[in-house]
C-alpha cells in the first residue's frame, strides 16, 4: 500500500476526476487573465506544419495567424509535451510504449499496419478540427464554458462520432458490437 | 525567449501535467468513455467546464486582464461545414484515442504509436489548407 505523502498524492497517484477537472478548467480564466487569449491547441499544428514544410503556395499559412510561427502556440505545445514527460518521469511510469492497450491491443494487425491506422486517425483529427474551427480544448472546454451555442453542438458531434468511431473499429476487428 | 513565451511554456507544462495526472491521456479512459464502460472523462470535462465558467464569471466582474485590458472573448461561429468537421474529428478521436492536446501529452509519456497520430494531425492540417486553396 502506497503511503499518502503529499508527493505521492500529487505526483504518483492518479488524481481524482473532480480535482483534475478543476485544475484543467482553471486554464481558461488563467489564459485570459495573463494573456487575454482563448485556450486552444489545434491551431498550433498550423505553426508546426509551416515550420516543417514552408508551404509558400497555400495562402492559409500566410494568414496573420501564422505570421510568427514561433508565437505562443508553439511554446504552449512544447510545454504540453514537457508536462506529460515530467509527470510520467515523476510518477515512475515513463517508458517507451509500443502498444496502445485497448486501441490497438484488440486489433489483430501487424505493428507496421497499426501505424497507418494511427496516421489516418490523426489525419481525420487534423482535418476535422480545422473545418470545425477548434478541438476539445477550444470548443469543448473554452467554448462550452462561455455557453457558446456552436461549441455545444460541435462537442455533441465530437462525442457522438467518437463513440461511433471506437465502436465501428471494435466491430470490424473483433466482431463485437456495443 | 521573452517572458510571455516562457509563461506560455509553463502554462503548457501545467496543462500537460494535469492531463496526464488525471488520466485523460490514458487510452483505456478514452476507450472506456466511447464504449460506455467508464465515464471518468465525462466527469473531468464536466468539472473543467464548470470551473472555467465560474472562473470566467469572476474575471468578468472587473473585466480586466493583468495588464488592465478589457477581456477579448473568442467566439467560434458555426458555418456550413462545421458539423461535418466535427464528425470527421470525432471519428479520428474514436479511432486513435487521442485529441490534439493529449497527443502531445502522450508523446511526452513515450507512447510511440502516437508519433504517427501526430504526423497525421500535421498532414490533416496541411490537407485543410490544400483543400481551401482548391475551393477558391
Amino acid at each position: 500500500m502506497m503511503e499518502h505523502t503529499i508527493f505521492n498524492v500529487i505526483f504518483v497517484e492518479r488524481w481524482q476526476w473532480w480535482a483534475g477537472g478543476i485544475a484543467l478548467g482553471l486554464t481558461v480564466p488563467l489564459f485570459y487573465l495573463f494573456f487575454n487569449t482563448a485556450l486552444g491547441v489545434s491551431t498550433g499544428y498550423g505553426n508546426l506544419v509551416k515550420i516543417a514544410l514552408h508551404p509558400k503556395k497555400l495562402r492559409w499559412f500566410n494568414s496573420e495567424k501564422f505570421s510568427d510561427v514561433w508565437n505562443w502556440r508553439f511554446f504552449f505545445m512544447a510545454g504540453i509535451i514537457t508536462g506529460g514527460f515530467l509527470s510520467s518521469i515523476l510518477s515512475g511510469e515513463f517508458s517507451l510504449k509500443f502498444f496502445m492497450d485497448e486501441f490497438t491491443g484488440f486489433i489483430q494487425m501487424p505493428f507496421t499496419v497499426s501505424f497507418f491506422y494511427m496516421f489516418f486517425g490523426g489525419l481525420l483529427l487534423g482535418l476535422g478540427s480545422r473545418i470545425a474551427g477548434g478541438c476539445t480544448s477550444g470548443h469543448s472546454i473554452h467554448g462550452i464554458s462561455q455557453l457558446h451555442f456552436p461549441s455545444i453542438i460541435i462537442t455533441i458531434f465530437f462525442i457522438l462520432f467518437g463513440a461511433a468511431g471506437a465502436n465501428i473499429v471494435r466491430l470490424i476487428f473483433t466482431g463485437r458490437g456495443i | 525567449m521573452n517572458l510571455q513565451k516562457a509563461a506560455f511554456l509553463l502554462m503548457g507544462v501545467y496543462f500537460g501535467f494535469v492531463l496526464c495526472r488525471t488520466g485523460v491521456s490514458d487510452f483505456r479512459l478514452i476507450y472506456g468513455f466511447f464504449t460506455g464502460i467508464n465515464f471518468t472523462l465525462a466527469g473531468v470535462m464536466g468539472v473543467a467546464i464548470a470551473t472555467a465558467f465560474a472562473g470566467m464569471r469572476i474575471l468578468k466582474v472587473k473585466n480586466k486582464t493583468l495588464q488592465g485590458e478589457p477581456l477579448k472573448i473568442d467566439y467560434k461561429g458555426l458555418h456550413r461545414l462545421s458539423l461535418l468537421g466535427a464528425a470527421i474529428f470525432g471519428l479520428g478521436w474514436g479511432m486513435t484515442g487521442s485529441c490534439p492536446g493529449t497527443v502531445l501529452v502522450q508523446l511526452g509519456e513515450g507512447k510511440i504509436p502516437v508519433l504517427f497520430t501526430f504526423a497525421g494531425l500535421g498532414t490533416g492540417t496541411w490537407l485543410y489548407a490544400f483543400l481551401l486553396e482548391k475551393r477558391k
